[in-house]
């Protein structure tokens, strides 16, 4: 790796902290400066001023803000990312961690699953312009990706689950069968974005002077395809598996209300319902710190399969 | 990538794409059922299995074996409860227990002094019998002398004089320990860290307990058979501080067998239980998964909720569903509430006005599909104490009109904030119903106002809602619970600031009464003189709406927290 490069990611990694600092702030004031209160949604009808203070006591809400933050964040350096209040006597790490594991198992499942469908379908799309079969490849997915979750997650349920008979919909972990529908469903309407960019890649790196080259050169057409079309159009995909990644985890909120998988969008989902300030403030600093160096990895990934791009990062620094 | 391989990822877009479109095809024509010359074989068995005609009876025997293989007996071939249950909201300690989710499971792996049976009675637990003297102010327990904990150690006097004053120990943090135990001598005290013992339980011998009040308060059994008042064990607790909630070792029906957080929790038989071991091998509750009244019909599961866009039809007998429909009505008062301090509701005319205008049978039956039960008093009707005599204002737009007229505000309406607690959107389908009736019959806007829920309970407790639209679910089941806790004037959830010096009399006496008959007609006098003084307007006593097998035997929902596993059985003859 050149000088350049190191330099380069050293330096977007310190620029993550003031942004990682902000976040923090900005959320956690938001929270505590808000109508919001933890105790008064855990006493419910059962609140009394002594009760309410012993709570406030055993959070540290008793305190002023701007101490409240900073004991935060010298629990943070200590690893220690707070207590819930939505479940009582849970850590913040106790409560998330289990659904992060859960929302990161079906994220990459559906990643590959995305991928797994779209990339075959664009070079097919590519490789067919002209036919009819290219707008119908393209069509098709543009169609399923038109339907939302909320409404394909409840048919695949219908039809799989109770015409078929094929899955079962009770949950059993990551790693159990029944994971498939839900992955499945949540995965549908990432493919047709995939198979456009796949499809649009290939057409753009098949008028390229090298496979022109390589097709003159009278290297079987499948050759040519596979290992200087295909090989290059795959490029760009990158940036999207990057770029997917926090989406993934935004975007499972109506996969995980109607499969009632217990993963990270509906848990954020209930903790700002709750309140949960601890949980909440976890979350929100999780999906930065996961966007962050999503980006990151992106780019200097990038770096590694183009070498033009590694260059020009250099020569900007 | 090779030739091959991408060969291979072409064909499996393209069987893909052909699969699913197969699949929509067959699903079409199954659907349309009545395709005689069954040209596709698994549209026929589709319609075959959706409708009942005469070719499907014929062959029946074989498609019966195969659809029980599929689905019939399945689930009712064990002797193993499937049912749904919520994340615990806290670890199962009792003291910690606040919601009613970890209140279901607690109660069934821990026990008490006494405890509910499923008419709401209290009957002994853990206590054989109990004596209460000195007016109501003293209880002593006699303990049976056979009850073990589920390590097969005895249960002593000292035991709960161990679990009471743990309930109360500040560095306990209990949320609930003031509101059920609070009137025993000392708890208070202790948990405001005054004193270190609670001077009022008294270990008199190994098997008698004294339980000294701070005054007689009528409904103390019933707040002894809440979570709070379980009986813990002290070596377990002391051994494993942080982890022994996780293998709780109560004294209850069940034994916590498994608990995979957000996946599922298993209950197993405690063979010793001193009141009759459990009749089921064991409980599982689900506590993730898809959609529950689709894991019923794909029988997963033995007991779910009707899907609110299903309830019409089941209610109805359209739905396939209907014939699994048991009804139970919860412990739980719906209401409007106004400030009687505050324009325009400090004058009882508007609130009675308001009371008359809304036509709560018409709500029920346009938005309830019936399913509703409307209020006519303040305790439900499942509770011991209910009485059918109370009677509250009914539709009469003309008279509600009239007395609007007659009262202070005729001409000068301030104006009405109706509020609630919710997100964005649409306010529900009723509190839009009661606005438009309130227009009709009084000429009077109602605005209506969502705030979020920690907030919308901080107003509520300040008295600072003008109008609002909240409910009640029992703690205990006495109707001082509804009564007392909501309308007498000290009360703190005494939202509306009413006052009415001969309901504090009646409630204040009937809390010493020891005669139910005669306390309960106590609070029935209560309860009619605070609904024609309509500082609420009572709406709705909700019902729930269970689906339940048929196999699942002595199936109750009593509506509040009582320890109901035990007496379930799972018919496995395959009837």
């Amino acid at each position: 790796m050149s000088q350049g490069l190191a330099g380069y990611i050293i330096r977007r990694l310190l620029w993550t902290v003031p942004v990682i600092v902000a976040i923090s702030i900005l959320v956690f004031l938001l929270l505590r400066l808000g109508p919001l209160d933890p105790v008064e949604s855990i006493l419910g009808q059962r609140y009394t001023e002594e009760g309410a203070d012993r709570l406030r006591e055993k959070y540290g809400y008793d305190r002023p803000v701007h101490i409240q933050y900073l004991k935060y964040v010298q629990n943070l350096f200590q690893g220690d990312l707070g207590v819930s209040t939505r479940h009582q006597n849970f850590t913040v790490a106790e409560v998330v961690i289990p659904k992060i594991r859960v929302s990161a198992g079906m994220g990459v499942m559906a990643m590959v699953l995305v991928f797994g469908l779209g990339v075959p379908a664009g070079v097919f799309a590519a490789l067919r312009r002209g036919t009819f079969l290219d707008p119908l490849t393209i069509g098709f997915w543009l169609l399923i990706d038109s339907v939302p979750v909320l409404i394909s997650a409840i048919w695949a349920q219908w039809l799989f689950a109770l015409q078929f008979g094929w899955v079962d919909l009770t949950y059993g972990g990551v790693f159990h069968p029944n994971i498939i529908l839900p992955v499945f469903v949540m995965s549908l309407p990432g493919v047709a974005g995939v198979a456009r960019l796949m499809r649009a890649s290939v057409i753009q790196v098949s008028t390229e002077d090298y496979v022109r080259t390589a097709r003159s050169k009278g290297l079987r057409e499948q050759t040519v395809v596979v290992s200087h079309v295909v090989r290059n159009a795959l490029l760009p995909m990158i940036t999207v598996i990057g770029l997917a990644l926090p989406g993934i985890f935004a975007g499972a909120l109506f996969t995980e209300l109607l499969f009632g998988i217990p993963g990270i969008a509906r848990e954020a989902l209930q903790a700002v319902l709750a309140p949960d300030f601890d949980v909440v403030l976890g979350l929100v600093l999780f999906g930065s710190i996961l966007f962050v160096f999503a980006n990151i990895l992106v780019d200097v990934a990038y770096g590694f399969i183009d070498p033009r791009i590694r260059l020009s990062a250099a020569r900007g620094s | 990538m090779s030739n091959r391989t991408l060969g291979i990822m072409m064909g499996a877009v393209a069987l893909l794409i052909v699969a699913v479109a197969v699949v929509f095809v067959l699903v079409l024509s199954g659907g349309d059922g009545d395709d005689d010359s069954g040209t596709a074989q698994p549209a026929r068995e589709a319609s075959e299995r959706d409708d009942d005609t005469d070719s499907a009876r014929e062959t029946g025997g074989d498609d019966d074996d195969r659809d029980r293989a599929v689905s019939g007996s399945g689930i009712c071939s064990e002797n193993r409860l499937v049912t749904f249950g919520d994340d615990p909201a806290t670890v199962f300690d009792p003291i910690q227990v606040g919601d009613a989710s970890t209140a279901e499971y607690t109660a069934e792996i821990f026990g008490g002094l006494v405890t509910l049976d499923l008419d709401l009675n209290v009957v002994p637990d853990i206590a054989e019998r109990w004596e209460i003297t000195d007016n109501g102010r003293v209880y002593t327990f006699f303990l049976r002398d056979d009850v073990v904990f589920h390590n097969g150690r005895r249960v002593t006097a000292d035991d709960f004089k161990y679990s009471i004053e743990r309930a109360a120990d500040p560095a306990n943090f209990s949320p609930t320990v003031l509101d059920y135990l609070g009137d025993i001598v000392g708890v208070r005290d202790k948990f405001n860290g005054r004193t270190d013992e609670v001077s009022g339980v008294q270990v008199i011998d190994e098997y008698t307990l004294r339980i000294e009040l701070d005054r007689p308060i009528s409904y103390f059994l019933q707040q002894l058979t809440y979570t709070i008042a379980y009986v813990v064990d002290q070596e377990q607790i002391e051994q494993d501080p942080d982890g022994w909630t996780r293998q709780p070792n109560g004294t209850g029906p069940f034994r916590l067998k498994i608990f995979r957080p957000l996946e599922e929790i298993v209950l197993i038989p405690n063979d010793r239980y001193h009141l009759g071991p459990p009749r089921l091998d064991e409980v599982v509750f689900t506590l993730a998964g898809g959609s529950l009244s689709t894991r019923f019909q794909n029988d997963e599961i033995h007991i779910a909720i009707v899907p609110a866009v299903e309830l019409a039809g089941v209610l109805s007998g359209e739905s396939e569903l209907a014939e699994f429909y048991r009804p139970a009505p919860q412990l739980a008062f719906f209401y409007l509430g106004m400030n009687v301090n505050e324009p325009p509701f400090d004058d009882p005319l508007v609130r009675q006005a308001f009371a008359l205008a809304i036509d709560r049978e018409a709500i029920n039956e346009v938005l309830f599909f019936d399913a509703a039960i409307v209020a006519d008093g303040i305790v439900p009707p499942t509770l011991p104490g209910y009485s059918e005599a109370i009677t509250s204002y009914r539709y009469d737009p003309d008279r509600a009109a009239e007395l609007l007229a007659q009262s202070r505000y005729a001409n000068d309406m301030p104006r009405i904030i109706l509020t609630f607690s919710g997100g964005g959107g649409d306010p529900p389908d009723n509190l839009q119903a009661y606005q438009q009736q309130w227009r009709e019959a009084l000429g009077v806007e109602v605005e209506i106002e969502a705030i979020e829920w920690s907030a919308y309970l901080r107003e509520l407790r300040r008295g600072e809602l003008q109008m609002y639209s909240t409910g009640w679910i029992a703690d205990y089941p006495d109707p001082e619970n509804f009564v007392g806790k909501l309308f007498a004037s000290e009360s703190r959830l005494n939202h509306s600031g009413y006052a009415n010096d001969r309901v504090d009399a009646l409630l204040d006496e009937a809390a010493t009464l020891q005669d139910q008959e005669a306390r309960y007609r106590l609070y029935h006098e209560a309860e009619q003189i605070i609904i024609d003084d309509a500082p609420i307007i009572p709406t709705f006593w909700t019902v729930g709406h269970y689906l339940v097998r048929e196999c699942v035997q002595n199936w109750v929902d009593p509506g509040t927290i009582v320890p109901k596993y035990r007496y379930i059985e799972i018919d496995t003859s395959g009837e």
